[in-house]
């Protein structure tokens, strides 16, 4: 896949990644019809039709098993005022955008991040030495150190379902049909076409770690770091393990 | 009016880099400068500075062992630590940190050994109780020759530590607060305020020489002039907008009203000890060397915990700052539990006052009188 | 080395040394577990403990290859009252539900949902990515909390055995009792607590004597057994066999006037009916503009995951424009969708005014359907291509003292000849013609008059309905309106604009947002919109759910009639009948003032709990000897509820209370006995949607795991079926037994056990129609009903047990996604008129005043129930705040449990619009306190520009003390209270009591008698 074109073209900032993504669509699957097809997995999510349910959230956690106190998936609600506007309502679903050029992976000291065939980047947990150096230097917080292994987990892009033929728990269980996952180098997946037919950007496009989750709807207030108060998070939170016991 | 967000629902990330980091890089780097300052008496013969290069030298073999167990600690895998030799990342900093730790540590023991080998020979040679010990130690022989190439290889060892640990949280490009190029050189500029602090503080216990402590706070005030100087330049270059990378760091902090008390407390942790050490310099040991071992302790604390408190997609601050939970707070005590465990050990048992350059005309008769183990401190 | 300075320095040592082994235990125990430092996963290398894929899809063939672990069965999630039907995925081994996904036949969780054809086989194909459409196309769904809610079976505080309650109601202490003991006591009574002697079922299932001496409109004393009830899950007809049929008892409530109570009397009052409550969902799929006014669609709504996958399609790729008129914003909005999703903030409970305002527009600028509003029939509305008609032109009796007054005029009336008695359907109504008062035809009529009918009984007043509307809409100016809801008249014109510019495709929807004083007659006027357009049964419009197939009544088994069956009568226990009906009446107009009555009447309302509990506390119109709580939770869910608790607690004035319920909530809490019950996958059901699907759809639950209460000594798990059937037994009540269920052959069957129920219900929904074919052995294999085969078989005839297999396999039946439309018009068609005068609610006189109200859409400020306005008793200079309650996008009253949700949203902050906020110096994270005239709270405030001038809005379903928020003692254990299942506030703490009543009850809407949750009077204050 033509990593170094996505870099260029998604360096120029998110307007034009639209046509970016299109024209790179386009040349991959030229090239990748000469040879036998590997997917490259990617994810489109249509902000509009998202509606903060967090099927998405608790779906993961449950397929995946993940900790108390972590994230491998979660949708940020915000209320935006923008400039003499209505107040309106933004849900933003993240994950790990299995970067083609991922910063989690170069620092990664025993090579236990890796980039997968269908460009999940993954962790091995059995070798993973829990330092948690990529989880400084992933862009996104998507990374964490999981609590119960005690080495870095992430989003695998559900990795075993797709192994299968399934779709990734947060895109089955998708409300709003926001979440779309499927096969880059695919001229005619649903992604590729949705990417084609659709102004599209990414989140942090400055860093340019070429994300494979993208953005239809992205407002660049919502791009990066959002200024703002953070939401409520009441003081009882970190008493994880309180819950559930007794009797 | 600008756009105005408020977060409804958001997620916390806890940090992932413990307290044990924090003491980590502050005891490493403690070690590594004081074994720099060690070296003009000990490699290059300034003999005039040798009760300051004792202390050092004490300082770096102290904090020396007790950082990479802080390291150690800090990995949630500590039993695969073995895996950073075998798979070795050359992309990754940090893996390249895996091989430069030992060989400092190592090669700072060995030379740390080299200057006490004729004096271990030598008590080794009396008659008492531990003599046994210290054959052992001394293996049997008193040459030290070889001491002054070793300092030299630890020295290196030493800058490479300072290179690698600035250069590892440097690169992270997804905190702003870390990626600017003044960071390493804030860490070893740091790292001397801490090792003068902690020297300070042990020439006030061991030696209380009024002499000496003069000549260490006036280093001090030295090496604060310079963390204040890189401080002032990391404003400037923010501020004025040059570097993108500074901006972004100062934007990432700015406007929150912990980080105004951070920046405060920060430069007061400069100016108060720098104006005493320079003032009174005979007088304010303790206090200027609290003070400094705190700024550069507080440096990394604001740095790494701070730096994790700052959301990279979220909004507001997370929770880092403030240690969390009896867990965090005990590897911070306890890593200075294993260093005052270890200074304790040297001091009684190390003729530390003995450490001397292996100078060509030096024998072993020319050897202190006092022995060590008789040592009042 | 001994001295005291090395002795002091070895202890030094040692203490540094014991802090260095404290901080660093941690990492010695880690390195001492060696490669694992953690507790090693399922996987070690990249996916650690996911749980393994259900299957496996060729992506060239297609093919299913079971993950032989597990099963996947389709059964219904209960995470709210939607009842979508789920896919779930159980670790067989371990009988627990993993993971929960959609059931894409079902349109509740997929949309285009899969034929019915399709195999099992099929319909995992059609989520798999390697399937048809990537998966995408039919993915189907459970939402945040249908996810999560399969940690309700598992939660630790789930009852399991039967349990008695030690110590006064509500101290949170029990001991557990066996099913035998508990059918006993409950039924013969006796000195139960050691608190006096407690009347048993036995005892009060009488019936001969009156339930109230003097008064035999109340039925027997059987009737003093009352039954409240959450919404239907599926196994209402179960109980209501054995509450009316069996028992005999007439008081059976559901939640409903807690619920949306006021919207669906208001959509009743127009689709003329108050006691079924009809009402229509907007066409979400095909309607270019929709005005949510009190529902906020994608934040919840019913079928919540329908409605927001609907309208998030809609305004994406299809051609909705939306409004959402609501004093909060919430994720009903959407902002990435730009002007397609607008937020028009309205003050608390005035969207009558803002109807009204549209309406009056509407009439000045000719803006209404004239040519659908001008049929005064059915046959005048066919003969047009109209698919539904209204009362428009129908003639009303305006004479306020003639006895008639507000009733439409009839052919009687005028004299005609009819056929049938006066006033029944055969007694044409009038419209007006040139020469009078005539028949309504098969033609149009005049639309607007007002005018004299010559009657053999002298002249009398008449209007056309929609003269009455249009008055009383030109009532009022726009500017009074506007002021009234907060909306400036260029808006509201805009909205009318806009509403009456999509021809038919145009649509107001409603529901929750009602529950204020004027909810009634707003939800009635919002639905008014919808008539004057006349978008009713069109695509792109409005229309009514298509239904579902009845389980009980069906071609192969008759579960409702049975040998021996009683019939309940009497009127209601909460009042919903006219007071002229009781002997109280009659009494009191014999001593020459009828009005008013001791307490309020709603002639014009269903079933009303919140009625209930004043009638509970006050024994008035009688009081009740038993008081079972089934899934119900009133003392959360009512607002001001709790000024009524202590006397419910008291055991003098309701003397039994049992609860049928998994969890020890609100309500539960306070009751003397509770029998444990089924959470959702371990139980039976059958339930339809409540609206928004223009198909047939009948969801199907069974246990598709084994269930976790408690045996009986006859093997069985304790649970609603299982307790009414022991209770039956041992009161030898009709209906139950061994000769039960008649089939069509009249041969009767057994009714010992909830399979022999609920597997014949299957049947009868498996055959009514055109029978489902025979589930085949791979359906029965991939959906693993082949758990449940050797019941079927047992309990079914040879001939039905692979049908009904086929109901249990696909979880349910549902008509294909095709027969939503003929055309261009619903399939499903509401046939009777749309009243614009509703005679009922026009004539009537409320009990407390023995005044009228209209019989059309009106604003009316908030009156409390002897007629005079809330804003008097507490005037917005005191209380220049108020409160509004909306639901949680997350939680739902109950999920609390379901730990994962906690984790995403822990807490509900009090949510402060930015100028209330700034006037009292508020900032996001300042703890605040509100006061109303029933309550007060304290929270943190979260500042928002998204909330109405002077409003403050409350997430609903936090803040609870039942479900572990305290305490719970059981057989002398406490398992504590966890503080995150208390966090947050409940609004309904703010409730209040209606200060005009003289027996004690909470504010309900004067019409509909519901609940007051929105709009309550208050002060904010920072704290
Ligand atoms: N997520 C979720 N979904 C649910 C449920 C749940 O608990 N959580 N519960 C289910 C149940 S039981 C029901 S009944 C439905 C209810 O579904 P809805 O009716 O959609 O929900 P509510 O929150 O009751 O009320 C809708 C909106 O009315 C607004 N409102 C309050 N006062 C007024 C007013 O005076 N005028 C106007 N125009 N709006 C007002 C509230 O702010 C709220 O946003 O949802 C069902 N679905
Ligand atoms: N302030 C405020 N008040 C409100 C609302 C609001 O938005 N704001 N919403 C209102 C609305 S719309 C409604 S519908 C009512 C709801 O009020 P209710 O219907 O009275 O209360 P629920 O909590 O829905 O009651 C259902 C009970 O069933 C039990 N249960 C849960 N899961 C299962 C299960 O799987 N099986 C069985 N057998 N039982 C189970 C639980 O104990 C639960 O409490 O509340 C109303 N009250
Ligand atoms: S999002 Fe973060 S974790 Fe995921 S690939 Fe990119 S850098 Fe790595
Ligand atoms: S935590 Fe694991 S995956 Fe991450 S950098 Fe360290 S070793 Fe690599
Ligand atoms: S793809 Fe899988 S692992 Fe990634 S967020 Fe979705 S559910 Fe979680
Ligand atoms: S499941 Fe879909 S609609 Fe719901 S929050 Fe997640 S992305 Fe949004
Ligand atoms: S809407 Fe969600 S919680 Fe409610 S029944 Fe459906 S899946 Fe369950
Ligand atoms: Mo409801």
């Amino acid at each position: 896949m033509d990593t170094t074109r996505r870099g260029f073209l998604g360096a120029i900032g998110q307007v034009t990644i639209g046509a970016a993504a299109s024209v790179a669509g386009a040349s991959q699957s030229a090239e990748a019809a000469e040879e036998s097809h590997v997917p490259h997995w990617g994810m489109v999510v249509d902000l509009r039709k998202c509606i903060g349910c967090q099927a998405c959230t608790v779906a993961c956690i449950m397929e995946n098993a993940v900790p108390e106190d972590a994230f491998r998936t979660h949708v940020s609600v915000y209320e935006l005022v923008k400039d003499g506007q209505d107040p309106a309502m933004v849900m933003l679903p993240r994950l790990c955008n299995h970067c083609d050029d991922p910063p989690c992976l170069p620092v990664c000291p025993v090579e236990a991040t890796f980039k997968a065939e269908n460009g999940e980047v993954l962790v091995d947990a059995s070798k993973c030495v829990g330092c948690a150096y990529c989880v400084q230097a992933c862009p996104y917080d998507a990374r964490f150190i999981n609590h119960e292994t005690q080495v870095a987990d992430k989003c695998t892009f559900c990795f075993h379902r797709t192994q299968h033929g399934l779709l990734p728990a947060c895109v089955e269980t998708c409300v709003g049909g926001a979440r779309n996952f499927g096969d880059l180098n695919d001229p005619d997946s649903e992604v590729s076409i949705m990417l084609r037919e659709n102004e599209v950007s990414v989140l942090r496009p400055e860093m340019h770690t070429n994300p494979n989750v993208y953005y239809i709807g992205l407002d660049d207030v919502l791009d990066g770091r959002v200024a703002g108060d953070s939401a409520y998070h009441p003081e009882m939170t970190g008493q994880a393990h309180a819950h559930g016991e007794g009797l | 009016m600008e756009t105005q967000v408020q977060e409804l629902v958001g997620a916390v990330h806890d940090a992932a880099w413990q307290p044990w980091a924090v003491q980590y890089f502050f005891l490493i780097a403690i070690s590594v400068t004081a074994l720099l300052m060690a070296l003009p008496a000990f490699v290059f013969g300034r003999h005039t500075d040798l009760r300051a290069a004792r202390l050092a030298l004490m300082v770096a073999v102290t904090t020396g062992i007790t950082a990479p167990i802080a390291l150690l600690a800090d990995l949630h895998q500590p039993f695969r630590f073995w895996e950073f030799f075998v798979y070795t990342h050359k992309s990754s900093w940090m893996a390249w940190g895996a091989w430069i730790v030992p060989s400092y540590v190592v090669l700072m023991l060995l030379f740390a050994w080299s200057l006490h080998r004729p004096e271990f020979y030598r008590m080794g040679q009396d008659d008492w109780r531990f003599a046994w010990l210290f054959r052992l130690f001394s293996l049997g022989g008193a040459a030290n020759g070889f001491a002054r190439p070793l300092g030299m290889l630890a020295g290196v060892a030493a800058l490479g530590i300072l290179t690698y640990t600035g250069m590892e949280v440097m690169v992270v490009r997804a905190r702003p607060l870390w990626n600017t190029p003044f960071l390493p050189l804030q860490f070893a500029a740091t790292g001397v305020v801490g090792a003068l602090g902690v020297m300070l503080v042990l020439e006030r216990l061991l030696n209380r020489d009024a002499g000496l402590e003069a000549t260490i706070n006036r280093r001090l005030a030295i090496a604060l002039a310079t963390v204040g100087a890189l401080g002032v330049a990391w404003f400037a270059v923010a501020l004025s907008g040059i570097s993108p990378v500074h901006s972004e760091a100062l934007a990432s902090v700015a406007g929150f009203s912990v980080w105004k008390q951070i920046a405060l407390w920060g430069a007061a942790s400069i100016a108060i000890p720098f104006v005493l050490a320079l003032t009174l310099p005979q007088s304010t040991g303790w206090i200027t060397g609290l003070i400094a071992i705190h700024a550069a302790w507080m440096f990394r604390w604001t740095v790494f915990m701070g730096g994790q408190a700052v959301p990279k997609v979220g909004s507001g601050l997370y929770d880092a700052l403030m240690p969390s939970g009896l867990g965090g707070l005990m590897g911070v005590i306890g890593t200075f539990g294993l260093w005052v465990f270890l200074m304790i050990v040297y001091t009684t048992f190390l003729p530390w006052t003995d450490a001397t350059p292996p100078a060509s005309g030096q024998s072993f008769g020319q050897t202190q009188s006092k022995p060590a183990r008789t040592q009042e401190i | 080395m001994t001295n005291r300075r090395n002795i002091l320095k070895g202890v030094a040592a040692a203490g540094a040394l014991g802090t260095f082994g404290a901080g660093y235990a941690e990492t010695v125990q880690k390195l001492a577990k060696g490669k694992w430092s953690g507790k090693k996963p399922r996987d070690e290398h990249v996916v650690g403990n996911s749980i393994p894929a259900e299957f496996t899809i060729d992506p060239e063939t297609g093919d299913v290859t079971l993950n032989p672990d597990q099963a996947m069965s389709y059964t219904m999630c209960i995470g709210c009252t939607t009842m979508c039907g789920v896919r779930v995925r159980v670790d067989k081994k371990a009988n627990k539900v993993l993971r929960v996904a959609g059931n894409p036949y079902s349109p509740m969780s997929t949309d285009p949902f899969i034929p019915y054809e399709s195999s099992v086989a099929e319909s995992f194909a059609a989520m798999a990515q390697a399937g048809p459409g990537q998966g995408l196309t039919r993915r189907s769904t459970a939402c945040g909390r249908g996810n999560a809610v399969l940690e309700q079976v598992d939660n630790p505080r789930r009852v399991l055995k039967p349990l008695k309650r030690v110590g006064p109601r509500g101290s949170g202490k029990w001991e557990t009792i066996s099913f035998e003991q508990l059918v006993e006591e409950v039924v013969e009574g006796g000195d139960l607590f050691g608190e006096g002697s407690v009347a048993g079922l036995r005892e009060i299932r009488d019936l001969e004597t009156p339930a109230v001496e003097g008064a035999p409109e109340f039925g027997p004393r059987a009737n003093r057994l009352v039954w409240m009830n959450c919404v239907d899950d599926g196994r209402d007809n179960f109980v209501l066999r054995w509450l009316k049929q069996s028992f005999g008892s007439n008081n059976f409530t559901r939640h409903g006037s807690y619920c949306g109570g006021a919207y669906r009397s208001g959509s009743g009052a127009m689709f003329g009916d108050f006691k079924a409550m009809p009402h229509a969902k907007p066409d979400f799929s095909n309607a270019e503009f929709i005005i949510f006014a009190g529902t906020a669609p994608g934040n919840a709504g019913n079928p919540f995951k329908r409605i927001g996958n609907l309208v998030a399609k809609a305004r994406s790729d299809g051609n909705l424009n939306y409004v959402v008129v609501d004093p909060v914003l919430n994720n009903a909005q959407n902002g990435p969708s730009g002007e397609r999703a607008r937020w028009v903030p309205i003050k608390p409970g005035t969207d009558g005014a803002m109807a009204m305002a549209m309406i009056r527009w509407m009439f000045e600028n000719e803006r209404f359907n004239a040519t659908y509003l001008a049929n005064p029939s059915k046959a005048a509305a066919d003969a047009t291509g109209e698919t539904s008609w209204s009362n428009a032109t129908h003639l009303v009796i305006t004479d306020q003292d003639h006895p008639r007054y507000g009733h439409c005029l009839r052919g009687s009336d005028m004299g005609l000849t009819i056929e049938g008695e006066a006033y029944s359907d055969a007694d044409p109504y009038m419209v007006i013609s040139e020469t009078g008062p005539v028949a309504a035809g098969a033609s149009p009529a005049p639309l607007f008059h007002a005018g004299e009918a010559e009657t053999p009984n002298g002249a009398v007043n008449i209007k056309t309905a929609l003269t009455l509307l249009r008055e009383e809409a030109m009532s009022r100016e726009m500017s009074d309106y506007a002021e009234d809801c907060g909306i400036p008249i260029e808006k509201l014109v805009e909205l009318a604009r806009e509403f009456t510019s999509h021809g038919r495709k145009a649509a107001v929807s409603s529901h929750g947002g009602m529950m204020n004083g004027s909810g009634f007659y707003n939800a009635y006027a919002l639905m008014m919109l919808n008539t004057l357009i006349g978008n009713l049964n069109w695509k792109g419009g409005t229309m009514i759910a298509g239904g579902g197939f009845s389980e009980t009544k069906g071609p192969a088994y008759d579960l409702v009639n049975f040998p021996g069956k009683v019939k309940a009568k009497g009127l209601p226990f909460g009042r919903n009948v006219p007071y002229e009906k009781t002997t109280e009446f009659k009494t009191k107009k014999a001593a020459g003032a009828p009005y008013p009555a001791d307490a309020p009447w709603y002639p014009n309302a269903p079933g009303l709990a919140t009625e209930w509990m004043s009638s509970l506390v006050n024994g008035y119109p009688y009081g009740a000897e038993a008081l079972i709580f089934r899934n119900t939770n009133p003392i959360y869910g009512i607002p001001g509820v709790a000024h009524l608790l202590d006397k419910l607690k008291d055991p003098a004035v309701v003397p039994l209370i049992i609860s049928i319920d998994p969890f020890i909530n609100e309500s539960t809490a306070i009751s003397d006995y509770i029998v444990p019950d089924s959470v959702m996958y371990e139980t039976w059901g059958f339930t339809k949607p409540w609206g928004g699907v223009a198909t047939k759809a009948t969801c199907a639950r069974w246990p598709v795991i084994e269930p976790k209460m408690a045996q009986n000594a006859e093997g069985q798990r304790v649970g609603l079926e299982t307790f009414l059937i022991g209770v039956a037994k041992r009161m030898g009540l009709p209906g139950f037994g061994d000769e039960a269920i008649p089939d069509a052959q009249g041969k009767l069957h057994p009714l010992n056990r909830a399979e022999d129920w609920y597997l014949r219900g299957a049947v009868n929904v498996a055959m009514t129609g055109e029978p489902v074919s025979d589930a085949t052995d791979e359906d029965i294999e991939l959906s693993n009903v082949a758990r449940i085969l050797d019941d079927m078989k047992a309990t079914l005839k040879p001939e039905e047990w692979r049908k009904a297999a086929t109901i249990f396999a696909k979880g349910g039946r549902y008509e294909n996604i095709e027969r939503s439309y003929q055309g261009d018009k619903a399939t499903y068609a509401f046939n009777p008129p749309m009243l614009v005068w509703n005679e009922g609610l026009g004539s009537f006189r409320r009990a407390t005043t023995g005044t009228h109200l209209p019989g059309t859409p009106a604003w009316r400020a908030p009156e409390f129930s002897d007629g005079s306005k809330v804003h008097d008793h507490y005037p917005r200079e005191d209380w220049p705040v108020q409160v509004v309650s909306f639901k949680s996008p997350l939680q739902n009253s109950y999920s609390v449990g379901a730990k994962s949700l906690l984790r995403i949203v822990a807490s509900n902050p009090v949510n402060v619009g930015r100028d209330l906020a700034q006037a009292h110096g508020i900032k996001t994270g300042d703890m605040v306190r509100l006061t109303t005239p029933g309550g007060t709270l304290e929270s943190v405030a979260v500042v928002r520009d998204g909330v109405a001038p002077d409003t403050v809005a409350i997430e609903h379903g936090f803040g609870h003390r039942g479900f572990g928020a305290q305490d719970i003692t059981i057989d002398g254990t406490t398992m504590p209270a966890d503080p995150r299942l208390a966090a947050g506030v409940l609004l309904n703490d703010l409730g209040m009591l209606d200060p005009t009543r003289g027996k004690a009850g909470v504010w309900v809407d004067p019409v509909s008698g519901t609940a007051v949750r929105h709009g309550l009077p208050a002060r904010i204050e920072r704290i």
